[in-house]
């Protein structure tokens, strides 16, 4: 009996020694509650509202695709190779999309991600969650704000009526009301001009990647500019006054070459006012800037001894092409073309369809969204290809860039009838792209009266109609435009301020209502919260 | 005590009359990790008794001091007998028994080591005096070998004997009377006494012997006692030759139970799917596998080192093991070291090789100079060699097993060791497997039996060849076997391997085998112990420790000959890793067991404490001055320098803490119940609001047979009712879920440099709570004409409430768009037939079958709660990979998990584009075709509707032949090879010959690649799986030797089904079943060779 007390005795001691606490350390995050931030942490918790512009732009069905491929610039083709991915490029190019597409959802989510972590940081240092120096607490409040309102640009373009959240403690259950294209528009003009003043006014390495007060002038003129898509109302004058504020800061130029712009280490240049940075060391996600990968055909990586064989897709819809002047040097440098070589200088031989074992020569000519090869149409190079790229290049995204500033002004200055003084600055913008023909470069005030170059119609191999560009209202502008800032993802956004995106045709796309001018919101959004109604047409 | 006898008469056919023992058999190979470490069998159990003038009590004490029973007994009944006066010396405890039965009136029972002790009176009267004949005879089994010590008495009497050592018995009888011939693991027989003086009997084996035991985890119960759907196999049954793992065992043996191997790696285990799917995103998808009552592997023992396996099927038999019991459990119990052993030694050994199951029919280079002569390809795509690029990749291989089995001791300390080697090699060069393990199980009683301590080590090495990066194989280096241009080279003039680096997703696929290199080697050690006191018969307490440790060390690396320099420019790659996990695990349990009058109770309590550590690290380099140091010096390179290289460490810790407590009563052995309860709490779920879920279970069992009514039956020999409830849960997978959690993430470029920022990582949701799986089962145990025919029905439903799935919410006021609630219901229903045969049985002959059908219908029944409303009534799943880039399958509320959702093909036209059908099911041309969401539909299912087994067993003299048949009905299967391989406008790979032809004998294809229902194929099948010859050698009886057998055998041996590809046996588990994916490891056909030896 004595054997079985003490048996017991060392059970009931196992039972209160007890082991009935759960486990709760972690070793690769930090439970929040266990966390005590100091000031060493300021910048890792501020940043963290800046990574989602990355995705918003460029990750895999990001705001570029959505503004290039509805567009007249860019289109992924069928390739011998694939590029069907469930006929969704397609339906991008023809404009019938569902409320389903990756880019209709993704450019949603990530947006929203980056405004809700402008509310978490806000909330976290108002709260003092976040420690900060008293002497910023009034610039990084601002700068957030400022970022939080670049975010709903992206959703004022795309989707016009979207919900408006600027708080993070919400009740439990709490779902956002929905708010008019106007009143989104109305939100951001006011948080941009209460705030801009209060931002830094340096451009140097700490303002590089952020929000200074130049590049908060620079998205106001961008919404100023649009103001008549966005709320039916022009603000042309004010779209000039915003400009002039990013001009007379004096502390941006044009770079000497366009070239610059884009190289791999563009960081330094005094072009861009404000910049997406992105590294191939640290920036990794597998889509962060792959821009290269889905333009260059397999056989391509020998041209740039790439690590990665790339997947060729995305190239030029041929009648934009032929909208350049042959000498303009962003045709020459942005564009891939003509017969591909190795690094070494031979040919490259085309590998995938019924042209395999030929040297693969790119063509301006592609046949139709709904069949390739590998040599149709011309490869975006304007960004810098490196030798050895990784899938993900290091050039930094220009968003906003002194070019834009000017050419924001000049379209102002255009549309109030100051046709000279647009045409001075249009003239400015040109110059650098013709070395070799520089009275190519001049443009006068009638010139940009004039309709576009860009032959409309539909041009594939089924069906080739002629609409043509010249009735376009300044549409020689919006050929300026379309040379300029080719492949920087805004095409659609150009294309509906001169009314073009839902009247024209192009390759296999034909108009298909005025409605999808706006995108739909994500079914998926809808189904989340029952005060959203879903735009016009959908 | 009327009422006590009439008991004992209802249990009648089980029960012998008389001065006659009833004893329970008892496997002693299925003790369980209880005091059974040492003997439960009394024929083999020995003693030496000097008893003089003893009364009962002291006998009874005596006998267990020697041994490891102990008597339960009325205090009454021992103070009344008469003295005892008893001397044996070595004699079995049976015998000691029998002696006592016979001079005391008692009738013994014995239940584990428990042997309770009753009265028997005499209450049949004796038959006026008749006449009586002199039988005698010979009883002997089916081999012909005499049975010693069989029961022979007279029905409705209490007059009997016993056979003696050669088999002869010898007894008296009226004439008319009927004999009985019984003997524990053999069917009882009845023989009518006419006028004859001899009567020779061959008992045969009892088949589906009721008083086998059940291993139901924390313990054991009589298979008659059983109350849930629980499945045993024996070794004697188990799938021969060949077998990868422990799961492969019971292919095809267990309603309900489906086992399958759809991939040929030898290093790749079998996949398990019980009752269906039960989790999304649950840490326990996969049944609980406990080895001897510890949680492990179906790699922790060798095959050959298991006795039985017993499968827990049902929520009320599982639910003792409350959260990881979800999937059901899946017991393993070794060969086990017990009671009085001379030293035994078992040798078996097999050799084996293998064949690739079937071929894809691929072009060759004929096929690609006809082309050409046709003008239909290129005279570019001939490169001038004729190259069978899959007989270059593959090889016959060599699989080599070897198992060695010492057992010793004696009552008080005995012990078990094993030794397995296992060599396979694959039908893929440069694949294989090999492991040792090694095993001791050591057994030592002290404190006169009240203390038995039970130590087991198991320790194992691992090793494989690696071709890919941390994997065995890579099962894109068949695909490129698949498509390389026929052709081409293995190797160019100059000795190089033939590459064409330009061409996308196109590697030589040798090159890719013999220009990388690696090694997963691993280790795994289990060391356990148990100590069981037993203060009083009545009362148990068991502590069990167990340390598991696993350690892989992982190295690869690609020489500058790779396509990854060739072509990616890698300059040579390394890569390096190790795993470590360790499990803890503390139980402590007490039970309480008594019997008085008819009720036969057992009370369990216990406490359970479990911790897990994972932790990993690996790192890659590339750029290396040298191939010669492989992934032995990985510093050599330099992309680790450059800030190139990743690398990388983890660790995890978790814990699981519960109690738990069982209560089994019968009454009458007539009444059956079980109900259990478990408490637990696991870390996933900590900082939740209730961390703790309880697990309750309840299940009742009517033996009908043992009712008056069917007591005489001539019919029915068994018939038991079973119903059943069990409540068992799981937690989520990933830890902390239930909090908010900061974690340094992705880089942001901050004042010149890159910083990681700090951010939250997930959405936290304190109300996470344990998924709860219900399940109620209904079952019938039957065994009719003399147990010629026995089986079982179950009928089971379970619903998975509180799914947990990733729950899409708005954003904001989310910080993330999906949150991981429970949220779903699912819903399992099926019904499960098992039915024994035995069709034939002489002493030369014997065949006994065995048939199984189950059906599941696995269903999503809601995806919200009060919280989470609305949203989309499906989402979608699975992919196809690149270049099609789409979803596969769709799971839709209300529907079946496993559909298929694509677009459907009606018609090809003249050009060779598909004509789809359009949503409203019109026919819409191919450029007409949106190819939307909204234009798929659902193409088929991929989890079969239905699966059946039969396996036969034939035994003619010393031949025996085992045939094992499996078969999945009523599903489809996407056949990736031909969506792939079967399109002709991909010519920079090879295609298959059908690609060619016409289809819907119209026209040849010239549709892109695209995911549709052209190739959804049905999937059903029937295997002729496991064929099993083998030949007992005759030993002489004094030779050492005392058993050798030698056999041959084939698994995968022959497929009937309309299927296309490969294996119809594919991948089941997820959501994205009946996926026959292009890159794998094919399936293989094994041949076996095998030898047996005893000493």
């Amino acid at each position: 009996m004595k054997i079985h007390r003490s048996l017991l005795a060392v059970i009931a001691l196992f039972l209160s020694i007890g082991c009935t606490e759960l486990v709760d350390r972690s070793y690769d995050r930090i439970i929040a509650e266990q966390f005590d931030a100091t000031d060493q942490d300021l910048a890792s918790l501020v940043g963290s509202a800046y990574i989602n512009w990355r995705d918003v732009i460029l990750n895999w069905d990001g705001f570029h695709r959505a503004q290039e491929l509805s567009a007249d610039q860019l289109v992924i083709p069928a390739r011998p190779n694939g590029w069907v991915d469930g006929g969704v490029y397609r339906r991008i190019h023809e404009h019938k999309w569902t409320s389903d597409e990756g880019i209709v959802v993704q450019v949603w989510n990530r947006a929203y991600a980056g405004i809700t972590n402008c509310n978490r940081i806000i909330y976290q240092i108002e709260s003092n969650i976040i420690p900060i120096d008293p002497d910023a607490l009034e610039s990084t409040i601002s700068e957030l704000k400022v970022l939080r309102a670049s975010y709903y640009y992206v959703l004022l373009d795309l989707y016009g009526n979207v919900p408006i959240i600027t708080q993070f403690d919400v009740p439990v259950g709490f779902l956002p009301e929905q708010s008019s294209r106007r009143e989104v528009y109305d939100f951001i003009v006011g948080e941009l001009v209460e705030n801009v003043d209060h931002l830094s006014e340096s451009n140097d390495q700490s303002t590089y990647g952020k929000f200074n007060k130049w590049a908060g002038y620079a998205l106001l003129a961008k919404l100023y500019l649009n103001a008549e898509v966005y709320k039916s109302e022009a603000e042309w004058e004010k779209a000039i006054q915003a400009a002039d504020m990013v001009i007379n800061s004096g502390l941006y130029a044009l770079e000497a070459s366009q070239r610059n712009v884009f190289v791999t280490n563009n960081e330094n240049s005094k072009e861009i006012i404000f910049a997406i940075p992105f590294d191939e060391n640290y920036v990794t996600e597998w889509n962060a800037f792959d821009l290269h990968m889905q333009t260059l055909q397999p056989g391509s990586q020998a041209t740039y001894n790439l690590i990665s064989t790339p997947w060729g897709g995305i190239c030029a819809i041929p009648q934009f092409i032929d909208t350049y002047d042959p000498d303009d040097l962003r045709l020459i440098n942005g564009w891939i073309q003509g017969p591909q070589l190795t690094a070494s200088g031979e040919p490259i031989i085309a590998s995938l369809g019924t042209l395999a074992g030929q040297p693969l020569s790119f063509v301006n000519e592609v046949p139709g969204i709904d069949y390739s090869e590998e040599i149709h149409g011309y490869r975006l190079g304007k960004f810098e290809i490196k030798q050895n790229a990784n899938v993900q290049l290091s050039n930094d995204w220009p968003l906003l860039r002194y070019a834009d500033v000017l050419l924001m002004k000049a379209e102002s200055l255009l549309r109030l009838g100051n046709i000279e003084e647009a045409a001075a600055l249009v003239t400015e913008v040109r110059e650098r792209n013709f070395p070799q023909n520089p009275e190519k470069a001049s443009v006068s005030g009638a010139d940009l009266l004039g309709g576009s170059n860009y032959s409309y119609g539909l041009d594939n191999r089924q069906e080739n109609t002629v609409e043509g560009g010249d009735d376009i209202k300044f549409g020689r502008f919006l050929d300026e435009l379309s040379w300029e800032f080719a492949q920087e993802g805004r095409r659609r956004q150009d294309l509906i301020r001169f009314g073009v995106f839902t009247t024209k045709s192009w390759l296999n796309h034909s108009p298909n209502g005025d409605d999808k001018i706006l995108f739909p919101l994500p079914r998926i959004a809808l189904n989340t919260n029952p005060n959203l109604t879903q735009n016009p047409g959908y | 005590m009327k009422k006590t006898l009439h008991a004992l008469g209802m249990v009648g056919k089980y029960y012998l009359y008389g001065f006659f023992l009833q004893l329970l058999f008892l496997n002693l190979m299925h003790a369980a990790p209880t005091k059974g470490q040492s003997s439960l069998d009394i024929k083999k159990v020995y003693l030496s008794l000097d008893l003089r003038e003893a009364t009962l009590a002291e006998s009874f004490n005596a006998i267990k001091k020697q041994t490891d029973f102990f008597f339960i007994y009325d205090q009454g009944l021992a103070d009344a007998s008469h003295p005892v006066n008893l001397q044996v010396e070595h004699q079995s405890l049976e015998h000691v028994l029998l002696s006592l039965a016979s001079s005391h009136q008692l009738s013994f029972k014995q239940v584990d080591n428990r042997i309770s002790v009753r009265e028997h009176k005499r209450t049949d009267k004796q038959n006026s005096v008749m006449v009586e004949v002199t039988i005698s005879g010979t009883v002997s089994d089916p081999n012909g070998e005499a049975i010693p010590g069989v029961t022979v008495s007279i029905q409705g009497t209490s007059t009997g004997t016993a056979t003696d050592l050669e088999g002869k018995y010898s007894i008296v009888a009226p004439e008319g009377a009927t004999l009985v011939f019984s003997f524990i693991g053999f069917e009882t027989q009845h023989i009518v006494v006419g006028s004859q003086s001899v009567i020779d009997v061959t008992l045969r084996e009892d088949m589906a012997s009721l008083d086998e035991v059940v291993v139901i985890g924390y313990g054991t119960q009589r298979k008659a006692d059983i109350t849930s759907s629980v499945a045993t196999v024996q070794s004697e049954d188990f799938v021969k030759g060949g077998v990868r793992d422990a799961a492969q065992l019971l292919q095809g043996k267990v309603a309900g139970l489906t086992v399958s191997t759809p991939s040929g790696d030898p290093t790749s285990n079998s996949q398990i799917l019980l009752r269906g799917n039960t989790t999304l995103f649950g840490a326990n998808a996969n049944p609980l596998v406990l080895i001897d009552g510890i949680p492990g592997s179906l790699n922790t023992v060798a095959p050959e080192d298991i006795e039985s396996i017993d499968v827990l099927k049902d929520g009320s038999a599982a639910a003792i093991y409350g959260t990881r019991g979800t999937n059901g459990v899946i017991l393993i119990t070794t060969k086990r070291a017990s009671g009085d052993y001379s030293s035994s030694v078992d040798y078996n050994g097999y050799a084996s090789t293998q064949s690739i199951l079937r071929q894809l029919d691929m072009m060759n280079a004929d096929d690609y100079r006809q082309q050409v002569e046709a003008g239909t390809r290129l005279p570019s795509w001939d490169l001038g060699h004729d190259t069978d690029w899959m007989k270059e990749v593959t090889q016959t291989p060599v699989i080599h097993v070897h198992n060695l089995t010492f057992r010793g001791g004696n009552r008080q300390t005995n012990y078990l060791a094993n030794v397995n080697y296992r060599n396979f090699e694959g039908i893929f060069k440069k694949s294989n497997n090999e492991t040792l393990t090694a095993r001791a199980d050591i057994n030592h009683s002290l404190i006169e039996d009240k203390l038995n301590v039970n130590l087991g080590i198991i320790h194992s090495n691992n090793s494989y060849i690696t071709t890919a990066d941390g994997g065995s194989f890579n099962g894109y280096t068949y695909r490129q076997a698949i498509i390389r241009n026929p052709t081409a080279p293995v190797k160019t003039e100059d000795g190089d391997w033939h590459e064409q680096t330009s061409l996308f997703n196109y590697e030589n696929p040798l090159a890719r085998l013999y220009e990388s290199d690696g090694e997963n080697t691993s280790q795994n050690t289990r060391l356990n112990t148990k100590i069981d006191y037993f203060p009083t018969d009545n009362l148990k307490f068991s502590a069990l420790a167990a340390h598991t440790r696993y350690d892989q060390v992982r190295g690869y690396a690609e020489t500058k000959k790779h396509i990854s320099t060739l072509r990616d420019g890698r300059n040579g790659y390394a890569s390096n890793g190790t795993t470590h996990t360790t499990e803890s695990l503390l139980e402590i349990t007490g039970e309480y067991s008594n019997s008085f009058n008819n009720h036969n109770l057992s009370v369990l309590g216990g406490y359970g404490y479990q911790e897990f550590l994972f932790r990993e690290n690996w790192m890659q380099n590339w750029d290396f001055p040298t191939d010669r140091f492989s992934y032995h010096n990985i510093g050599t390179g330099n992309a680790l320098r450059e800030g190139l290289a990743p690398i990388s460490s983890y660790q995890g810790v978790s814990n699981l803490i519960s109690f738990f407590g069982r209560l089994s009563y019968n009454y009458a052995d007539k009444y059956l119940l079980l109900a259990s309860v478990r408490h637990e709490a696991a870390s996933q779920l900590y900082g939740t609001q209730k961390p703790w879920g309880t697990f309750p279970a309840v299940s009742g069992g009517w033996r009908i047979s043992n009712e008056q009514f069917l007591q005489n039956s001539s019919l029915v020999d068994d018939l038991k009712l079973r119903v059943g409830y069990g409540v068992t849960g799981t937690q989520p997978s990933d830890l902390f879920l239930g909090v908010a959690m900061l974690g340094y993430d992705r880089y942001i470029y901050s004042n010149g440099s890159w910083i990681r920022t700090l951010s939250p990582i997930q959405n936290s949701n304190p109300n996470l709570r344990w998924e709860e799986k219900h399940e109620s089962n209904f079952g019938l145990d039957f065994s009719i004409l003399q147990n010629k025919i026995s089986g079982s029905v179950d009928y089971y439903i379970r619903r998975i409430n509180g799914l947990l799935y990733d729950y899409d919410v708005p954003a904001p006021p989310n910080l993330y768009n999906s949150t991981r609630a429970n949220v779903g219901i699912m819903e399992n229903k099926g019904w499960e037939v098992m039915l024994n045969f035995i069709p034939v049985q002489t002493s030369d002959f014997e065949w006994t079958s065995s048939v199984n059908f189950s059906t599941n219908s696995n269903r999503l029944v809601s995806l919200s709660n009060e919280q989470y409303q609305a949203t989309q009534e499906f989402f979608t799943t699975g992919s196809t990979g690149e270049p099609i880039q789409t979803f596969t399958h769709i799971v839709e509320i209300g529907q079946n998990i496993g559909d298929f959702y694509g677009f459907k093909v009606i018609d090809i036209d003249e050009q060779g584009k598909w004509i789809y059908e359009g949503r409203e099911g019109e026919p819409v041309n191919y450029e007409n075709f949106a190819h939307a969401f909204e234009d798929k539909k659902v193409l088929g299912n991929g989890l079969p509707g239905y699966y059946a087994g039969w396996n036969n067993n034939f035994r003619y003299k010393r031949f025996d032949l085992g045939v094992t048949m499996r078969g999945a009905f009523d599903y489809q299967i996407i056949n990736f090879q031909r969506m792939y391989f079967e399109n002709p406008t991909l010519p920079q790979y090879n295609q298959m010959r059908s690609a060619n032809d016409l289809v819907f004998g119209k026209a040849v294809l010239d549709s892109p690649l695209e995911f549709n229902s052209y190739y959804v194929e049905d999937g059903d099948f029937w295997k002729i799986d496991n064929v099993t010859l083998g030949y007992n050698i005759k030993v002489s009886k004094d030779s050492r030797i005392s058993a050798a057998r030698i056999y041959a055998s084939t698994l995968n041996t022959f497929v009937i089904t309309n299927y296309s590809g490969i294996d119809p046996e594919v991948n089941r588990l997820g959501l994205n079943p009946g996926i026959d994916g292009r890159d794998k490891y094919p399936s293989a056909r094994t041949y076996t060779l095998g030898f047996n030896i005893s000493f």
